[in-house]
């Protein structure tokens, strides 16, 4: 008796594809590993994020912790040692803060960012794409200067007009904005202003995708028993679209991650005291000479960093997983 | 061919126009003016003087008003004085900004260009080898780091460790003279900033060039030229390469703009004088001139790029037919 050869469905080949992409796997492992520790940031150390505490300040690294215990709390130059000792993984910085701690709770905040905003970026970009292929002539060339025009716009500068209108407290609907959220205030502000420059790339993505579909037979049956337009577009088109659309939000996590980190660290973004990686190196700035804090600055780069490449790594892997067209093997 | 290129040159004045509208709205709507930058630094301010002030500056106009205004002297190429600088705007920005970005961005640009190509090249000739995924992993890194940490960091081991082998940041060593000297600092001090910002576009061209390569490589024109018996290398850099670099060309001249923007972050790491740091600066003491003149030039830079993108590509491409 012969055994049934395994079906794979579309997603069942894709997956198979993405395990073959080493990179891809590390870089989906190593984030599962930093969302697990954002999420666990609170009991993860001994040590509260903002506490300070005089007595150990600039205290470097663990593993850089002179061996004569008296030294721990001046201002030292951190020596490489072999073996970890002293309470503070990564060090403390000038007020005391234990650097783990903020790391990680500067990545609640910063991943919750990119998470948010690179999800509803692209929601909103396949759907304005998706009806701007769909409806095309007149409609499509509105939507496609439209979005010429904002890229002509140099993006940087907007950006930080937008967000410091925003942080302002006294704009009046900045104030307002304040007494609704609090203290979540300039988080909702950064993932507002990133979805509002970054549906574009999504939009023509997709709108190029429509452009071909629209068509094929399936559009053409669907049309035939009645179906009405949107219906065709969201329920029919759209999900063919699904895999542009998922590397798409992939990638731009990654892309939402450096802009957050290098608003908050020109000093628009996330405000002290709430944490983020871009606000944590934008102190660090002055301590790299005379009190030498390198790894101030250090460790939340090196987060951002490794961030932003599983991202792409699982970015990559996820274009050469759902690509039909791929010229590999499977 | 003609009349796409007179009605894309005819687009860009109504496009500025718009830019210019939004950028000047969004600035006005920022509460605090320059008068009050004023009235901070002297105390003997009164309430009459301010309200004087205000009359004098046209500021008590609504900001559509202030607008028309300053679009007219706009077009007449007159941006209005620096409050911060004490000159006008645009004579200011055009002479003691705008050419150390220039230096700054077009340096990374042509270091970036110069060593993706041979990078990218090689590495789709020799796919699957060692050198490949050590250029594959590289670029990934270029692309995921963020450049003010690459900056800082940089910073730390060549003006910290290495104590002082080159400068931590800023434009010139005051007290230099004679043309040699100078001109060797001047060096010393884009080297840092040229090998963070450049960065970026490096490990993303030579990733672009790369696949341009490769897509070339596999195509039957090229299968054809090795049946024929031509030599390899002229097959590479003849036909594959020339082919290949169109779509590289492309993507540099819409990249170029971004040079501009987004200098800002290495400009602020190394306190580099430069457009970006001025833009910012003036947005937070709300020097209005400064900023309409910075956007407009960098806006302005934009649309000719990507114009000049697309001629480009048209020229060389005779495929291309635009109506």
């Amino acid at each position: 008796m012969q055994r049934e050869a395994q079906s794979y469905s579309y997603w069942g080949f894709a997956w198979r594809r993405f395990k073959r992409h080493r990179l891809a796997m590390f870089g989906a492992a190593v984030m599962i590993l930093l969302i697990l520790g954002a999420i666990a940031a609170p009991i993860l150390t001994p040590y509260e994020f903002s506490r300070q505490n005089r007595k150990v300040r600039f205290s470097g690294p663990s593993f850089s912790v002179p061996t004569d215990p008296a030294l721990v709390g001046q201002c030292i130059r951190p020596r490489v040692l072999l073996w970890p000792c002293g309470a503070h993984p990564f060090g403390t910085d000038d007020l005391g803060r234990d650097i783990l701690a903020r790391v990680l709770q500067g990545g609640r905040v910063s991943l919750l960012v990119g998470f948010v905003a690179a999800i509803f970026s692209t929601l909103l970009g396949g759907a304005i794409g998706a009806l701007a292929g769909y409806w095309g002539r007149a409609p499509d060339a509105v939507i496609s200067r439209f979005i010429e025009i904002m890229l002509s716009i140099p993006q940087l500068p907007l950006l930080l007009i937008f967000v410091g209108l925003l942080a302002n407290p006294q704009v009046r609907f900045a104030a307002a904005l304040s007494d609704f959220l609090g203290d979540a205030k300039s988080i909702a502000v950064i993932v507002v202003v990133i979805i509002a420059f970054s549906w574009m790339s999504t939009a023509r993505l997709v709108r190029g995708q429509i452009l071909s579909l629209r068509e094929r037979e399936f559009v053409e049956a669907a049309r035939a028993v009645g179906a009405p337009s949107w219906r065709i577009v969201f329920r029919h088109l759209l999900p063919n679209a699904t895999a542009v659309m998922i590397v798409q939000a992939t990638l731009m996590t990654g892309e939402a991650i450096l802009i957050e980190s290098g608003l908050s660290f020109l000093g628009l973004g996330i405000q002290a005291p709430a944490v983020s990686w871009g606000n944590m190196l934008s102190r660090a700035q002055e301590f790299l000479y005379y009190p030498n804090g390198v790894y101030i600055a250090f460790f939340p780069g090196l987060f951002i960093f490794l961030t932003v490449l599983c991202a792409n790594f699982v970015g990559d892997g996820l274009r050469d997983a759902l690509d039909p067209r791929h010229h590999g093997r499977i | 061919m003609l009349t796409y290129l007179v009605r894309r040159v005819l687009l860009v004045f109504p496009t500025l126009f718009v830019i210019s509208l939004i950028m000047y709205g969004l600035l006005a709507l920022k509460p605090g003016d320059p008068i009050d930058e004023m009235r901070r630094g002297n105390p003997g301010f009164t309430q009459e003087d301010y309200l004087r002030l205000r009359k004098f500056y046209g500021l008590d106009r609504p900001w559509y008003v202030r607008y028309w205004r300053w679009l007219g002297q706009a077009i007449q190429g007159n941006f209005g004085p620096s409050r911060q600088f004490g000159r006008p705007a645009a004579a200011y920005i055009l002479q003691y900004r705008l050419p150390n970005t220039l230096l700054l961005s077009g340096l990374s640009l042509l270091l970036a260009f110069l060593v993706s190509i041979p990078a990218g090249v090689i590495s789709a000739l020799r796919q699957h080898t060692l050198l490949d995924y050590v250029v594959t992993v590289f670029n990934f890194v270029g692309v995921s780091l963020p450049i003010f940490w690459l900056g800082i960091m940089l910073i730390y081991i060549f003006a910290v460790v290495l104590h002082g082998f080159l400068p931590a940041g800023g434009f010139a060593t005051p007290g230099l003279s004679g043309t040699w000297p100078v001109f060797w600092d001047h060096i010393r001090h884009l080297i840092l900033p040229v090998a963070a910002l450049s960065s970026l576009q490096l490990a993303q061209w030579t990733r672009f060039m790369r696949s341009s390569m490769l897509e070339v490589i596999h195509l039957d024109y090229i299968t054809t030229a090795r049946a024929k018996g031509l030599p390899e290398r002229l097959i590479t850099y003849r036909h594959a390469l020339r082919n290949a670099i169109l779509p590289l060309i492309t993507l540099v001249g819409l990249n170029v703009p971004l040079l501009f923007s987004g200098a800002i972050l290495t400009e602020t790491v190394f306190n580099w004088p430069g457009m970006g740091r001025a833009i910012f600066d003036a947005i937070l003491v709300n020097d209005f001139n400064i900023a309409m003149v910075s956007l407009m030039f960098i806006s302005l830079l934009v649309i000719l790029f990507t114009l000049l993108a697309d001629v480009a590509y048209a020229i060389a491409d005779p495929r291309i037919r635009y109506d």
